[in-house]
C-alpha cells in the first residue's frame, strides 16, 4: 500500500483522539466522506508495533503561499486576466480534517499518531465502521445498505440488523428534499436487501407499506429499468436484482363500493388488489382516532366504551319501548335517532342526560362516527368487515402495501392506527406469523409532527418508536425535512439516512454537528447517494446504492395506465371473478340486473367474508333475500391504551 | 507640508527607505551594445520551458567553547528545480554538507578527540584569529559562504551537464563564479545585491533611474581574479519612484556572446514575467523571482532543525535551567 498523505499537528491545530489533520498530493482521490487510514511506524500501512487509526475526512483546505490576497493583486498588476500568467505555480498545500472512527489498540485512548495516511480498502472499511463484529461472527446480522465509493473505492456497507430490526436498536428515518433524495427508492432498495440477508436466526420478517403518494409503491412486484452499473452493484451488495416475489396490495373501494380506489386499476394487475372494506365494529374500536383528532374528552371516551360494551352486536334495549341489535351504520343511526326522540318526548325536552350521558356528548360521538361513514365510504361500509388483513398469517419476506393514498385525511389516520395496532396485537401474542415486521410511513411530517395536536396517530408513532424494538415491530420512516417530525420519533431512530438536504434544513440546530463541508456535500449530494448514521459507526458515511429493482411509480402508471371506473355490473363481475376463475360474467349480469345495488353490496360482502368454494352458487343464495350482517361474534378489540405525549420516555 | 514635498515640486522624485547592500569590488564595464548606455523598453514576453532554478542556504551557529576557541556547527545546502508544464518546481539535483568548523591545533586534545571522533566533517580554519572573537566569526562566516558557493558551482556545473536540449538554468547570484557555467548558451545569474559598481557618469544615473519594465545597454563584466568574462545588464522589475534606487532593480548575467546582446531585450521579457507570483514574505521581494524563493523555501524546510532558526530570532534572554 503507498502512502496517500501525512498526518501534521501544530500547537494551534493539533491531533486528538478524536481528530487529526493530513496533506495530500494537490491531485488526490481523497475527498469529503473518505475513509482513511493512519499507520502508526512499521511499512506498508500495517501499522506493526504501533496503532492503526481509522478517520473519515470531514473537511478540506487548500492554501498557498500566498502571504495576503493583496500581493495577488500585485503580482497580476490589477489585472484578472494577468493572474493566470505567473509562470511559476506558488506552492499549495491540500489540507484535511478526518474524524476518528475507531482506533486499535482501544486502550489507551491516545491522540492520533503522526503517521502515514492511507486510502482505505475493503478490509479497513468493515474495521473502520466496526462491522467486522456482526460481519464475522457466529451469527451475522450484516445488511447491505450500499457502497462506500469514496477515494475511488466500492466497499460494501452493511448495517446490523440487531440495530436496524431490533432488539438492540431499531427504526430508520431517512430525509431530504423531493425527487433528488432518493428517499422512497432507498426504503425499496433497503427492504429487498433486508428481504435476502435476514438471518435465519432471527426468524420471520414481513414489511407493511403505506401507500400514500399517487402510485408511489403500487407496483413492488414489477420490475424496473436497471443499468448496468446498477446490477453490478446489486452484485457487489449479494441482493438480487428483482422485484418484490411476495407483494401483497390492498385498497379501499371508492364510494360506488364496488370499484377499487387505487392507481393499480389496469386489467392486468388489478386481479392481485385486494379491497380494504372494515365494518362499523372496527371504526368503534378506533373512535378515539377519529375524536382525537381535534379534541380529547373523557366523557366521549366513556360513552365510546358504553356503545362497545352494552350497544354493538348486542341485543339492547333503550328503555322508550325499543329494542336494538346494532350491527351497521344504519343501525346506529337508528339507535341514536331512537334514544333522542326518546328523551324528547318522555322526558319533554327537560332531560338533557341518558343513562349519565350528556346529550351533546352522544351528538358529539354519532356526529364522528356517521360522519366518517360518508367520508371515507369504500373503506368504511355498512356491512361489517369484508376484508382485512391476514393478522395471523403474515408471510415470510412479504410486502404488504396498503394504498391510502387516495382517502380521506381522517380515514387514513384510522387505517394507520388499526393496522399498526392489530400488528402490535398480534406481535405481542407472537401470533403474526413473522418475527419482526417493518412498518413503512412515507410523509412522516404528516403523521408526527413536531408541532400540532397530540393526535392518536402521533401518539401511537411515538408508541412504536420508543417500544417497539422489543416486538419486532420496526418503524422505517421518511419526510423531507427531519426538523419537522417529532422530535422523539426521529431522535429514537437507529438508523438516521440523509439524502440530498435543503440548505435551510441544514441551518437548523439538529444538524450543527455536521462540519460546513458535509453540510454542503449532503446540499449537493448526487441521487443516488445518501448520509448514514448507525450506532456502529462513530461518524455519518456516504455510500451509494443502486435504482431499487422495482417499477417505479410513475412509470407504473405509465407502462399499466389506471383502468377508469367499470359499470356496476362489471365491477361486480370482476370481484367474483377475482375470487373464483369459473364465473361466467353473464350468469353475474342476469342474476343483478333487477336488484337492489345496497342488496348486491351486501351479497358481494358476504362472499369475501367467507369465500366459498362455489362462488357463483353463494353469491345466489345470499342474494336470494336481504342479506342479514353476520352476526358479530367476534370479540371486540379494544384500542391498546396508550401513554399521553410527555416529553419523558417513560 | 513637509520640506522634502518642495524638492519633489522642483523637479526631485520622492523616495522612501533605502537599500544597502555590501560594498564589493567592481571592476569599470564595457559597453558592448551601442556607445552609450541606453535603456530599452522590454517587448512581448516568451517564456521558456522548461527552465531550472538553483539556490543554496547557508546556516552557522557556535556550538561550543574550548576556552576561548568557538567551535561552530555548519549547514549548507543548494538544489535545483525544474518547472513543469503546469508551473510546478520538481527537485532534480540537491546536495547538503553538515560540518563542523574549528581551528584544530589550537584545541585542548581531549575536546578535539571527542570532535574528530563525533563528526565526520571536521573542517580546520586558521587560528591565528582566535583571540579576536569578533573577526574570528567573520572569518568563520567566509568560509561557510565559501563553502555554499563552491556546492552551488558544483551543482551548476551538474545540472548544466544535464539540461535539455532548450532548458535554461536560472542561478540565484552570479553567474562568474565557474567558467563552465559563466560559458553556458543557457545559463543566467540573477544579482539583486549592487554592492559593486560598474558604471559612471551618465550611465549609471540611467540605469539607476531606470523604469520599470526596462533594461538597458549589455555591458561587459570581468570579474575579480578567478572570475571568467561574462556581459551583464540591468532590468527594472517595479517603480523605483516612491521607494529606492535599487528597489525592483536586478542584474543579469548571461555568457560573454554576441548572442547575449541579441537576445538581452527577449531574455528581459522573460525574467519580467517571473515577477509574479510574489515572493512574499521574503523581504527583498522586490527583487527575488519567485522560483528561486521556492527553492529557498524548499531547503530551508528540509535544513536540520537545531539550524533553521536565525540567531536573530532566538531570545537572548537568559536560559533557565530546568
Ligand atoms: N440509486 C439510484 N440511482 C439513480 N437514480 C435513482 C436512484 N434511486 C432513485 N433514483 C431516482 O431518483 C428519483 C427520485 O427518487 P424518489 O422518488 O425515491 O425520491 P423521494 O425522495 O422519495 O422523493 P419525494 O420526496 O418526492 O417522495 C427517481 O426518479 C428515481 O428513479
Ligand atoms: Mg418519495
Amino acid at each position: 500500500m503507498t502512502a496517500i498523505g501525512k498526518v501534521v499537528a501544530t500547537e494551534l491545530k493539533p491531533a486528538t483522539p478524536h481528530q487529526f489533520h493530513f496533506w495530500t498530493a494537490t491531485d488526490t482521490s481523497v475527498g469529503i466522506g473518505a475513509i482513511v487510514k493512519v499507520a502508526e511506524g512499521g511499512t506498508g500501512g500495517t501499522g506493526d508495533g504501533g496503532r492503526v487509526v481509522y478517520g473519515v475526512v470531514t473537511e478540506g483546505f487548500a492554501y498557498s503561499d500566498l502571504a495576503t490576497p493583496l500581493h495577488d493583486v500585485v503580482g497580476a498588476e490589477g489585472d484578472p486576466t494577468r493572474a493566470d500568467e505567473a509562470p511559476t505555480a506558488r506552492q499549495q498545500i491540500r489540507y484535511w480534517t478526518a474524524a476518528v472512527l475507531r482506533q486499535t489498540p482501544e486502550e489507551p485512548l491516545q491522540p492520533v499518531p503522526l503517521g502515514q495516511v492511507y486510502v482505505a480498502d475493503d478490509a479497513d472499511v468493515a474495521q473502520a465502521l466496526r462491522m467486522d463484529t456482526f460481519l464475522f461472527s457466529a451469527t451475522p446480522t450484516a445488511i447491505p445498505v450500499g457502497l462506500y465509493t469514496s477515494a475511488g473505492r466500492d466497499s460494501p456497507v452493511y448495517l446490523d440488523a440487531d440495530f436496524l430490526l431490533g432488539p438492540e436498536a431499531a427504526h430508520l428515518n431517512i430525509s431530504g428534499v423531493s425527487g433528488l433524495a432518493t428517499k422512497t427508492s432507498a426504503v425499496e432498495f433497503l427492504l429487498a436487501s433486508i428481504f435476502a440477508h435476514f438471518p435465519a436466526h432471527k426468524g420471520r420478517v414481513a414489511a407493511v407499506c403505506f401507500n400514500v403518494k399517487g402510485p408511489d409503491l403500487c407496483f413492488l412486484d414489477q420490475p424496473g429499468d436497471l443499468s448496468d452499473e446498477d446490477r453490478r452493484r446489486y452484485e457487489r451488495l449479494e441482493v438480487p436484482s428483482e422485484p418484490f416475489q411476495r407483494v401483497r396490495l390492498y385498497a379501499p373501494l371508492k364510494a360506488d363500493g364496488v370499484n377499487l380506489n387505487t392507481l393499480r386499476t389496469h386489467p392486468d394487475l388489478v386481479g392481485d388488489v385486494e379491497p380494504l372494506t372494515w365494518g362499523l365494529q372496527e371504526v368503534v374500536d378506533y373512535a378515539e382516532v377519529l375524536l382525537n383528532r381535534d379534541d380529547i374528552d373523557a366523557k366521549a371516551d366513556a360513552f365510546i366504551d358504553f356503545l362497545r360494551d352494552r350497544v354493538l352486536g348486542r341485543t339492547f334495549d333503550d328503555g322508550f319501548g325499543t329494542t336494538h341489535r346494532v350491527q351497521t351504520f344504519a343501525d346506529l343511526d337508528r339507535f341514536f335517532r331512537a334514544v333522542f326522540d326518546g328523551l324528547e318526548i318522555t322526558a319533554g325536552g327537560r332531560s338533557d342526560t341518558w343513562r349519565t350521558h350528556h346529550i351533546a356528548t352522544m351528538r358529539k360521538v354519532r356526529n364522528r362516527l356517521l360522519n366518517i361513514s360518508t367520508r371515507c365510504k369504500g373503506l368504511v361500509t355498512d356491512d361489517g368487515p369484508s376484508s382485512d388483513l391476514p393478522w395471523n398469517g403474515f408471510e415470510d419476506r412479504t410486502v404488504y402495501v396498503i394504498d391510502i393514498a387516495n382517502v380521506d385525511p381522517l380515514g387514513q389516520d384510522l387505517v394507520f392506527a388499526r393496522v399498526v395496532s392489530r400488528l402490535r396485537e398480534q406481535l405481542e401474542r407472537r401470533e403474526l406469523g413473522v418475527d419482526a415486521v417493518i412498518v413503512f410511513v412515507d410523509e412522516l411530517n404528516k403523521y408526527a409532527p413536531g408541532d400540532g395536536p397530540e393526535t392518536y396517530v402521533k401518539k401511537m408513532l411515538l408508541d412504536i418508536s420508543e417500544r417497539g424494538r422489543y416486538l419486532g415491530l420496526v418503524l422505517f420512516g421518511a419526510e423531507q425535512f427531519r426538523s419537522q417530525v417529532h422530535r422523539r420519533v426521529v431522535g429514537n431512530a437507529g438508523t438516521q439516512v440523509f439524502g440530498r438536504m435543503d440548505m435551510d434544513e441544514l441551518a437548523t440546530p439538529g444538524y450543527q454537528v455536521l462540519t460546513p463541508a458535509t453540510k454542503s456535500k449532503l446540499a449537493t449530494l448526487p441521487i443516488g447517494e445518501l448520509m448514514i448514521r448507525h450506532p456502529h459507526f462513530t461518524q455519518p458515511i456516504f455510500v451509494r446504492f443502486p435504482k431499487p429493482p422495482v417499477l417505479r411509480g410513475r412509470d407504473g402508471v405509465e407502462r399499466f395506465p389506471p383502468a377508469a371506473d367499470v359499470p356496476f355490473e362489471d365491477a361486480v363481475v370482476r370481484q367474483l371473478v377475482r375470487l373464483d376463475r369459473r364465473v361466467r360474467p353473464n350468469q353475474v349480469k342476469d342474476l343483478i340486473a333487477d336488484r337492489e345495488q345496497d342488496d348486491v353490496r351486501r351479497a358481494l360482502a358476504a362472499v369475501r367474508r367467507t369465500r366459498p368454494d362455489d362462488v357463483l352458487a353463494y353469491f345466489r343464495k345470499v342474494l336470494g333475500a336481504r342479506v342479514e350482517p353476520e352476526a358479530l361474534l367476534r370479540e371486540h378489540h379494544a384500542v391498546p391504551p396508550l401513554n399521553p405525549i410527555s416529553d419523558e420516555p417513560y | 507640508m513637509t520640506w522634502w514635498r518642495a524638492l519633489v515640486d522642483a523637479g526631485a522624485v520622492p523616495g522612501r527607505g533605502s537599500t544597502r547592500d555590501e560594498v564589493e569590488a567592481g571592476a569599470r564595464a564595457d559597453l558592448v551594445e551601442e556607445n552609450e548606455l541606453q535603456t530599452h523598453p522590454i517587448p512581448e514576453p516568451r517564456i521558456p520551458d522548461p527552465v531550472s532554478f538553483l539556490n543554496g542556504i547557508e546556516r552557522w551557529s557556535v556550538v561550543a567553547y574550548d576556552g576561548v576557541v568557538q567551535v561552530v556547527n555548519a549547514y549548507v545546502a543548494a538544489a535545483v528545480r525544474r518547472r513543469d508544464a503546469t508551473g510546478g518546481l520538481h527537485t532534480t539535483f540537491e546536495r547538503s554538507r553538515g560540518f563542523a568548523i574549528a581551528p584544530l591545533d589550537r584545541m585542548t586534545p581531549m575536546v578535539r578527540q571527542a570532535l574528530e571522533q563525533s563528526v565526520a566533517d571536521v573542517e580546520s580554519v586558521p587560528s591565528e584569529l582566535v583571540e579576536q572573537p569578533a573577526r574570528y566569526l567573520e572569518m568563520i562566516e567566509a568560509t561557510v559562504r565559501r563553502a555554499r558557493a563552491r556546492m552551488e558551482r558544483e551543482l551548476a556545473e551538474e545540472a548544466l551537464d544535464d539540461l535539455a536540449a532548450d532548458e535554461w538554468l536560472v542561478i540565484d547570484g552570479l553567474l562568474s563564479r565557474s567558467p563552465d557555467v559563466a560559458r553556458h548558451p543557457r545559463a543566467l545569474g540573477v544579482i539583486k545585491s549592487h554592492g559593486a559598481q560598474f558604471l559612471e557618469g551618465r550611465g549609471l544615473e540611467r540605469a539607476l533611474t531606470l523604469p520599470a519594465g526596462y533594461r538597458t545597454s549589455v555591458f561587459a563584466v570581468r570579474g575579480g581574479h578567478t572570475r571568467t568574462e561574462v556581459y551583464s545588464w540591468y532590468l527594472r522589475l517595479w517603480p523605483w519612484e516612491g521607494n529606492d534606487l535599487l528597489y525592483g532593480l536586478l542584474r543579469i548575467e548571461a555568457r560573454a556572446h554576441p548572442d547575449t546582446v541579441a537576445r538581452a531585450s527577449a531574455l528581459s521579457a522573460w525574467l519580467w514575467t517571473e515577477r509574479a507570483p510574489l515572493a512574499t514574505p521574503a523581504t527583498r521581494w522586490d527583487r527575488l523571482l519567485y522560483p528561486l524563493h521556492h527553492v529557498e523555501e524548499y531547503l530551508k524546510a528540509r535544513a536540520p532543525r537545531d539550524l533553521q532558526q536565525r540567531a536573530s530570532r532566538m531570545s537572548r534572554l537568559p536560559r533557565l535551567a530546568s
